[in-house]
Order: C-alpha cells, then sequence, then structure tokens
C-alpha cells in the first residue's frame, strides 16, 4: 500500500501554507496540462469537422488531404479556408477551429509578403506575427512545451548521473572518491559554451530536429552534472556515518539494500529543493543558447530565438520582444515562487529528523 | 565450558592520515590490545570515560570495523577477518542496541518495515504473513502495542524508540547483544524501565549481553562480570560484587568512589581524578593512567604492567595490586 510518510505530509501542509507558492504552484500546472493538451488550443487544425453528415477530429489523426472535404487539392486541408467556404456555401457543413487558429511552423501572409504583423483580434493574431509572418502566440506557446520538457528532461539526467556517481563517491570513498574529486574539477573547466559551438559546428546538418535536440541536451548534461555531485557526496558521507546505517550492517545488509533503502531516500527529500531551480536554470540556459543561435535547432519554435527576432527588430516591431519577454520573464518567476517555497517547507536545517 | 565470545589482544588502530599525499604516520590506537570473553546467557559490563574506546570495541566485536590485530572467535568461530558475505549468516547471533534510538532508526522507515528487515535480508521468518506475525510478537515483548507497526520511529519517545530498538536486535533470535550505552540517552524514570527489559529478555531467551556504559550504577544493576577500560585497554576485571567491594586497580578506585550516595550524612571520601584522558593517539608511556594516578610510582612511567591475577576471576592490570 502506497502511503506517505507523515513528515513528508507535514511538509507538503508546510508547502501549501506558503500562499505565494503554492498558488504558483497551481498556476504552473495548470499551465502544463493546457500545454500538455496543446494542440486542441493552438493549432491550425479543426477541433471537429463536420462534412456530408460525418463528423471528423482532424487533431490527433493523420492528415486529411483537401480531396476528403471536396477541395481541388491533396496537401493537408487548410481549415481556415475551409471554414470560410462552409459557412459561405451554406451546404450545412461546418466545422469548429481552435482557440487560435494556427501552428507554430505555418507562415500566414496572405498578401505574399513575410512582414511582421502587429497583434490583431480579427485575424485572429492576438499577439501579432513575427518576420516570417508566424503567429507568435503559437510559437511562444509550443516554445515554452519544448523549454519545459527539455528542462524537466535535463534535470532528470543530471540528476541521475549526479546522483550515481556522487552518491558511489560518498559510499565507497577512498581512491575512487579521490580520483572522480580530480575528474571533475577538471571536467568542470572545460569551456561548455565553446564545447557547445564546436559540436554543433560538427553535427551534420541532414540531421533531423529531434536529434539535433537530443544532441543538444545530451551535450547540456553532459557539462552540468557536476554540480550535483558535490552535494550528493557529502550527504552521503555525512548519512553513511549514521546510526541507521550501521545498525543495518548488523542486520547483514548489503551495500545496494543500504544505499537504496537507508541512505538514498534519507537524502531524496531534501534534493527536492534543488529541482525547480535546476529547473529555472534550464529554461535561462536554452533560452540564451538559442538566443545565440546555438539551441534549438530551426524551426523549433522557442522563446530564445523570439527574443534574438524581436531585439532585431525593437523599433518596428516591438511586440514580438514584448510578449516573448513577458513569458520569460512569468516562467521564471512562477518557477523561482514555487522553489522559494519547497526550499523553506522541506528546509532540512529547521526540520531535521536526526539530532 | 567454552567461552561464546573470545577476544584475544584486540587492536583497533585508525590511521590518522595527514599531509598532501594522505600519508599515515600515526594512528589513533582506540583499542590497543583488548582480551576479553563471555560466557552464554552471561553480561559483561565494559565502563569507560567517554573516549577511551569501548564504543569501538563494542563496533569491532560486531564486525563493523575490521579490527588491525588479535583475533574474535564466536562460538569458536574465527569471525576477526571475515568478509562481508561470509560474515551475513554469523550476524544473526551477534546483534546490537545503539546509544541514540532516533539515530539508529531511519526514519523513512516504519516500525514494522524496520522489524521485519533483518528477517527479510537473514532469510529467515518465512512467508511475509509469517514475517508480520513475528513482527506482532516482538512488539508485545519489547511491550509496545501491534499498532505500532504502521507508525514512524519520530512518532514515539525515547524509551519507546530504545524498545524498538531492541525488538530489531532479539528479532533474529541471537546470542549475544552488544550494548552501546543503551540507556544513557534516555530519562532517568525511563532507565530502569528499559535495563529492566532488557534483563527480563536475557533470562528469557538466554542472552548474552556485552554491556557498554559509562555510568557505573547502571552497569552494577545489570552486569555478572565487570570489564574497565581506560585508554584503548582493559586495566580491571572482575565479578561485580567483588569490584564494588574491593577494587584493586587505583582507576577503578576512583570511579566507585564518584559514584553518587543518596545519604547526605555519611562520610564520603571522593578520589576526585585530575586533568583528561590523555590522546590515544600519543599515549603516555609506561601505564597509560600513570599521569592521573594518586599513588604512582617511578616504575609505573616506564613499563606498561602486566595482567595478573588478583582473585578468582579478578584481573588489574597494575604494578601495585597485589599478585595472588
Amino acid at each position: 500500500m502506497f502511503r506517505l510518510n507523515p513528515q513528508t505530509l507535514k511538509k507538503l501542509r508546510r508547502f501549501r501554507h506558503i500562499k505565494r507558492g503554492y498558488y504558483s504552484f497551481l498556476l504552473l500546472a495548470g499551465l502544463m496540462v493546457l500545454l500538455a493538451f496543446g494542440e486542441l488550443l493552438v493549432n491550425s487544425r479543426a477541433l471537429l469537422v463536420s462534412y456530408q453528415g460525418e463528423l471528423y477530429f482532424p487533431t490527433y489523426t493523420a492528415f486529411h488531404p483537401g480531396t476528403d472535404f471536396g477541395l481541388n487539392y491533396d496537401y493537408e486541408v487548410n481549415y481556415r479556408e475551409l471554414k470560410e467556404q462552409f459557412d459561405q456555401d451554406g451546404s450545412g457543413n461546418w466545422l469548429i477551429m481552435p482557440l487560435v487558429p494556427y501552428n507554430a511552423f505555418e507562415n500566414h501572409a496572405p498578401d505574399g509578403v513575410f512582414t511582421p504583423l502587429a497583434p490583431n483580434a480579427t485575424q485572429q493574431h492576438y499577439l501579432g506575427t513575427d518576420t516570417t509572418s508566424r503567429d507568435i502566440l503559437a510559437r511562444l506557446f509550443y516554445g515554452t512545451r519544448i523549454a519545459l520538457i527539455f528542462s524537466i528532461g535535463f534535470m532528470l539526467s543530471v540528476y541521475l548521473i549526479g546522483i550515481a556517481i556522487g552518491c558511489s563517491m560518498g559510499y565507497f570513498g577512498g581512491i575512487f572518491d579521490l580520483l572522480f574529486q580530480r575528474l571533475i574539477e577538471i571536467w568542470s573547466n572545460v569551456p561548455f559554451l565553446y564545447m557547445v559551438i564546436i559540436i554543433f559546428s560538427v553535427i551534420p546538418a541532414a540531421f533531423s530536429v529531434p536529434t539535433r535536440i537530443g544532441i543538444l541536451l545530451i551535450v547540456m548534461v553532459l557539462f552540468s552534472w557536476t554540480g550535483m555531485t558535490y552535494y550528493m557526496r557529502t550527504e552521503t558521507y555525512k548519512e553513511k556515518a549514521r546510526d541507521y546505517v550501521a545498525a543495518a550492517r548488523v542486520i547483514g545488509a548489503s551495500n545496494s539494500r543500504i544505499i537504496f533503502r537507508h541512505i538514498l531516500p534519507n537524502i531524496l527529500s531534501t534534493l527536492v529543493t534543488f529541482m525547480p531551480f535546476t529547473i529555472v536554470g534550464a529554461i535561462s540556459a536554452i533560452t540564451a543558447l538559442d538566443f545565440l543561435g546555438f539551441g534549438l535547432p530551426p524551426p523549433t519554435p522557442s522563446l530564445g530565438e523570439l527574443l534574438k527576432q524581436g531585439t532585431a527588430n525593437l523599433r518596428t516591431a516591438p511586440w514580438i520582444v514584448t510578449s516573448a519577454f513577458g513569458t520569460l520573464v512569468a516562467l521564471l518567476t512562477l518557477v523561482t515562487f514555487i522553489g522559494e517555497a519547497v526550499r523553506e517547507s522541506f528546509d532540512p536545517k529547521t526540520y531535521s529528523i536526526y539530532r | 565450558m567454552t567461552p561464546l565470545l573470545q577476544v584475544d589482544d584486540l587492536c583497533m588502530h585508525f590511521p590518522v592520515k595527514e599531509g598532501l599525499f594522505l600519508r599515515s604516520h600515526k594512528a589513533n590506537r582506540a583499542v590497543d590490545g583488548v582480551s576479553l570473553h563471555i560466557n552464554p546467557g552471561e553480561t559483561l559490563g565494559l565502563v569507560g570515560e567517554s573516549g577511551c574506546g569501548k564504543s569501538t570495541l563494542g563496533r569491532c566485536l560486531v564486525r563493523l570495523y575490521e579490527p588491525s590485530a588479535g583475533t574474535i572467535r564466536f562460538a569458536g568461530q574465527d569471525i576477526t577477518h571475515l568478509k562481508p558475505r561470509a560474515l551475513r549468516p554469523l550476524r544473526q547471533n551477534i546483534q546490537m542496541i545503539f546509544q541514540d534510538p532516533m539515530e539508529s532508526l531511519n526514519a523513512r522507515h516504519t516500525v514494522g518495515e524496520i522489524l521485519e528487515e533483518p528477517m527479510i535480508i537473514q532469510g529467515l521468518g518465512g512467508s511475509s504473513v509469517e514475517r508480520k506475525q513475528r513482527v506482532r510478537e516482538l512488539l508485545n515483548i519489547v511491550g509496545l502495542p501491534a499498532r505500532s507497526v504502521s507508525r514512524y520511529p519520530f512518532e514515539f519517545s525515547g524509551g519507546q524508540r530504545q524498545r524498538i530498538g531492541i525488538a530489531r536486535a532479539i528479532a533474529l533470535n541471537p546470542q549475544l547483544i552488544v550494548c552501546d550505552e543503551p540507556v544513557s540517552a534516555l530519562d532517568v524514570s525511563i532507565q530502569s524501565q528499559i535495563l529492566n527489559l532488557l534483563v527480563d529478555l536475557q533470562r528469557e531467551f538466554n542472552l548474552a549481553y556485552l554491556f557498554i556504559a559509562h555510568d557505573l550504577a547502571v552497569v552494577k544493576h545489570v552486569s555478572d562480570r565487570v570489564a574497565i577500560m581506560y585508554l584503548g585497554r582493559i586495566v580491571e576485571t572482575a565479578d561485580s560484587e567483588t569490584l564494588y567491594r574491593n577494587a584493586s586497580h587505583p582507576y577503578t578506585k576512583s570511579l566507585i568512589s564518584a559514584i553518587p550516595v543518596p545519604d547526605p550524612h555519611r562520610d564520603h571520601q571522593r578520589q576526585i581524578l585530575t586533568g583528561d584522558v590523555p590522546s590515544p593517539i600519543a599515549p603516555p608511556s609506561g601505564c597509560h593512567f600513570h599521569p592521573r594516578c594518586p599513588v604512582a610510582e617511578p616504575r609505573c612511567s616506564e613499563r606498561y604492567p602486566a595482567t595478573r591475577i588478583v582473585g578468582e576471576g579478578h584481573e588489574s592490570a597494575c604494578h601495585l595490586s597485589p599478585e595472588n
């Protein structure tokens, strides 16, 4: 049976009492739900099409060629045009578009010229378009989603490696510890930005976008796991010396049992306090890299790329930088507020079980 | 009768690492040539000031440390240098009770999980249902309610926590339990309850105890024999009656004179020791006790005294002890 430790429950209760962090958490959780079902909110595909008495749900299915709905082309249906057509011909066919009827990749320039368009509600570009006539709201929305997924993936990998190596350093100590400490010192002196630039200049352009994002993630993780080991190493040293570990040894527990059943559970609860700040760091890092042009490969929607466009067109299209900057600030503030509340409610110094 | 535990010339020297390359030039001689034995069903009290190595000795006996010299024989088998894998099946015979029950119980586990763990590790106790049954039985033995199973250590009082620690120690039906100051972290009113529980358990399960303490009054209550330790060595061993009435070593005498007597009118000659326990890294020459000894002679700073038999089962390591 899964039951939370009363200590953990107490921590969660304390967290709920820190209103700022708690509401930030609810907001971010709500945002993440919206992002998870983003295709239903921000998409160029219709939610629901009723054509000749049959219902279609094109959002998550394979694409419908125009011929499916009586159009004279066999590439993907342009649902916005289809909607206008249905509205005009009065044939009883109808369709519902999402709130924002654009996706992050399409260049929507009715007059054929790619130019940033100021926010306007009639065309449903609520935050305007960027320099290549892509809807900014759609790009922000999916950019945020990718940034969050990326930073959560980053956090999980960093923690996995950092915990595994840091914990073994602390637990086994001796030569192993000494050797890894020196290796980590050398490794953490390799300049990260140069490495990213070098690596991205040698990756063949033929690699697909997901592969390139994966490579970026790996490179970032490779240069970030060391920070975690310092903390894990000392914490493991500290916990290892406690009597409950000695007690486990006396009853014959193996090393792996001691690490996984005794030491790790006692450290991990304090580790939770770092997670929001790691995510903040990852979002800032990926945005900065995008801004410099070494981050997520185009045409992936990203906050950093929008910031770059926005600063380049600060006079002519100020709405680009405002919305990108606003989103970034809001996102980072939310996560930081959560992090502060978590740190306050989980503080191992104030609320330690052991002496 | 073969003793249950036979310890000969046990040494535990911790290297003191210094300098750029962490080479060790010196050693902390926490335990320095200790010999003792414990018979089945018997309690050996081990008394000494803090820092004299008594806890280290206890931890060597349960093989939390690997001794640097000497031998530990349990029921005739040499366990001094056994590897963890070979040691595991023997672990069930030698258990340990720790000083601070809050530190020694993992706060992330329920009492049920804590008591079940030894059985899981040792592969004893049969099926999961039988193990749960045994856990309830153990709680009953140490006088805790059965509903404690699903609660966490920090939800109990100090005395109750120590009962959990005791239940864990007897879970595997051991023959010897090393009690490392099991009551010194508890309130005086609780101490006697825990001591009585230990005595009852000893009678019921024929346990042998190595009872480590710094409080002679506590030790007197539970021990058959008492060993006095000073700076890594045992200076005097005797059965507890003899030791309290007829101590031979000056260190023991001063310890006994320091026991508070609950009688304000009694004229009580105290022998107050001056100074601190010397460092076990650089112990004094000759008899380690001579700088603080009230009756020291020149020869005391030259040679460490050999252990002499003073009476039956009474040994003392002092130049001035009368040899029998």
